[in-house]
Order: C-alpha cells, then structure tokens, then sequence
C-alpha cells in the first residue's frame, strides 16, 4: 500500500520560512521598542509640561467630546515642537505600523520568489490596511 | 493628573496581566474596565484596545515566531478574512449606538467564557485536504519524543468565514477575537492546538491594525487613554506570560471564566438602561 503523501517543505520554502522566522521577530521587536520609548517620552511630557491640559481632555472625552481629526502633517510639526500630546499621538501611529511594515516585508519577499498565490494574498491584506486609514478619513 | 493617570495604568497592567494568563487577550478586560471605572464612552475604550491589542500581539509573537510554532501561511491566507471582517466592523462602530454595542460586547464575552472552558481535541491530521495540499499550509511541530512531526491542514473555506466573524467582532468591539480565531483553526482546520493559539496571536496584530488604522483615521483614539493604556497592557501582558509557565491553567480557565460571565451581565445591564 502506498504511503500518503506528508508534508515536506520544498527548498524555497523552507528558505522563505527561514527568511521569515529571522526578520519577522527582529521587525516586530524594533517597532514596539521605537514606539514605546516614544510613548514613554510623551506621558512624561504631559506630566512635566501639561498636566492641566491632560486633566481637562479627560474630562471632555468622558463627556464624549473628541477631538477632530488632525491631519498627519500637523501632528508631526506639533511633535518636533515638543508638543507632548502629538508625540503621545505619534507613539499610536508608530505602534500601529507593525502589521503594515510586517505585511509590506512579506508581500516583497513572497515577490521576489514570484509566490504568486501569496503575493496576492499578502497585497489584498495591505490594501486592506491602507483601505483602513482611507475608511478612517471617508467615514 | 497622575490619580488618573495612574488609575489608568493600573486598570491596563491589571487586564493585560489576566488577559494573558486567561488567553483571552488584554482587550476583552479592558474595554469594560474603561468604560465601567473610568466612564469613558465605548468608542473612546474600543479605540484605545485595539491599538493595546496590537501591541500585545507583537510582543507575544517574536518567541513564538521564531520557535516555529507560528504557521505564518496559514495566518497570511486567513488574514485575507479577518481584515475584510475588521474593516467592516471598525466601520460599523462609528455608526452604532453606545447601548447595542455594549450588549454586544456582553454576548461576546459570554461566548469568550464558553470557550475558555470548553476542550479542546489534539490530534494530528496526517495529510491536508486538496486546497490546502495546493497552499503548502501544512506544517510541523515537536513531538512527545522530540522529533518534528508532520500535519495536515483541512477546511480553508469554513475557517476563513469564522475568521471574517472574528474580524467583524474585533472591529466593532476592541478585542483580539482570539478565542474564536483559535476556535476556527483548532475544532475546523485541524491544526494543533499550540500552532493555532500562536498563529491566532499572530493574526490578531493585522486583524486589530486593520481597525485600529480606521479609528485613528477617524480621529477616534483619543492618546490621553490610548498611550497609558498600550504601555500599561503590554507591561501587564509581559508579566502574565512569564508567570503563566507556573500557573495552574485549568483552575485559572474556570475563575477568569466566572468573571467574565459576571462583567458581562454588568454590560448588559448598562446596555438595556441606556436603551
């Protein structure tokens, strides 16, 4: 009787796994150390700096007032000019890149092996991320 | 200021370090933590969730990733569902009223406990069905002897549909969804119940980024909650993980379970006064 058929990765995969189990961890842990010291530096600015400011936007949200969407641009201007609130906010942005950079590095390896399956799938789930950012401002 | 601000960082410390030793994720402890003890609206705790969630998911994954224990095919494909689910949800969050999603939220959390104490099967399937044999999704993980072992992957399409519901779910309510993520690939497509737990942990950075994107888009993370909330849960979900190993997973399942049942019928019952 025949032996089923088991699972034995063929060298390109086994490459493209390898390539994945070394970057995908390095990435992941870059971008949340990055984003933590960033958000790290904003609270202890608010404290430091603006605690009043602080105390009255908690007040405002649990009155359900949010602020409107600042633009990207004007966040990042208010941050270099050491605005604790914008570098908290900037922190946010950083953390919610993880997936994006992580879904990018595997879209652009799954490329150069021409996976086309996989590129196809890896490009569907960034569109889907930027669509994210897009709905965000749309909605 | 630093009573709120430290309240808040003890609330998240306190949820990540329960959502990690119940499996559950941060966010399903935090989210009514919000909006119980710091009376913050539910948009504003949903918002401040995701971006912990996927902050806890990153964390979690490195090891995970890079021990082999994470099918990162299968979570590439199944990604396909859950971010079209999160995108959906996140979408919908904006326009539904406070008291239906915090109903909603309680009959997640019911579901949650359900699964948390349900058991789980751990048998290996020896070959993969013809879909999945085509997507190379199978894999291979130790074995008592220490040897790797071979499985097979089966049930694409039925996986991927609870993984858009999983999506929807993580969308509209702040969570992970990883019990049900777990759910669809341990009892659906068969995989072995460690390799679905960290592939689940895995996905659940996209499926929450996806909708995190759309909330801080939206202008609807508000970082006076947000940034205390990510460093709080994640610091809490690190010590979790590391008293985890010693803990005694069975009993704590049943305990977390009980409290879950107990926040849920609070939100609820906030949920039909505020209709």
């Amino acid at each position: 009787m025949n032996q089923p058929e088991r699972y034995s990765p063929s060298p390109s995969d086994a490459e493209e796994d390898r390539i994945l189990r070394t970057w995908t961890p390095l990435m992941l842990r870059t971008v949340l150390i990055v984003s933590t010291i960033v958000l790290i530096v904003g609270i202890a600015a608010t404290v430091l700096h603006s605690p009043g400011f602080y105390i009255d936007r908690f007040h405002a949200l649990q009155r359900g007032q949010m602020h409107a969407t600042e633009q990207f641009s004007m966040i990042i201007r208010q941050a270099a000019a050491g605005d604790p609130h914008a570098i908290m906010t900037i922190g946010l942005y950083v953390l919610t890149l993880v997936p994006l950079v992580r879904v990018a590095f595997t879209f652009v390896l799954f490329l150069k092996d021409r996976d086309y399956i996989y590129v196809a799938a890896t490009a569907y789930v960034l569109s889907g991320l930027i669509l994210g950012m897009a709905l965000g401002r749309i909605g | 200021m630093l009573t709120i601000l430290g309240g808040l960082l003890a609330l998240a410390i306190l949820a990540g370090f329960v959502g990690a030793l119940s499996g559950l994720g941060g966010g399903v402890f935090i989210v009514p933590g919000l909006v119980i003890l710091a009376h913050v609206p539910m948009q504003v705790a949903v918002g401040a969730s995701l971006i912990s969630v996927v902050a806890t998911s990153a964390g979690a994954s490195v090891a995970f990733v890079r021990d082999g224990w994470t099918n990162l095919r299968v979570a590439i494909i199944l990604e396909c569902a859950t971010v079209t689910g999160a995108l959906t949800g996140a979408y919908l969050a904006g326009v539904i009223s406070q008291p239906v999603l915090e109903m909603l939220f309680a009959l997640m959390m019911l579901q949650s406990a359900y699964y948390s104490i349900t058991k789980h099967g751990d048998e290996l399937l020896s070959q993969s069905d013809p879909l999945c044999e085509r997507l190379r999704l199978g894999g291979e993980v130790p074995g008592d002897d220490g040897r790797m072992t071979p499985y097979g992957v089966r049930n694409l399409p039925g996986g991927a549909a609870l993984m858009v519901i999983a999506g929807v779910m993580s969308g509209l309510l702040g969570i992970g969804s990883g019990a049900l993520k777990v759910a669809a690939m341990d009892h659906l497509m068969k995989l072995p119940l460690k390799v679905s737990s960290a592939t689940s942990n895995f996905m659940i950075g996209v499926t929450a980024g996806a909708g995190a994107l759309v909330f801080l888009s939206r202008g609807d993370v508000a970082a006076a909650v947000a940034a205390p909330v990510a460093i709080g849960v994640t610091g809490g979900a690190l010590l979790g993980s590391r008293i985890l190993p010693h803990a005694n997973v069975g009993y704590l399942r049943k305990l977390f379970a009980t409290i879950l049942v107990l926040i849920a019928v609070e939100m609820g019952w906030r949920a039909l006064s505020g209709i």
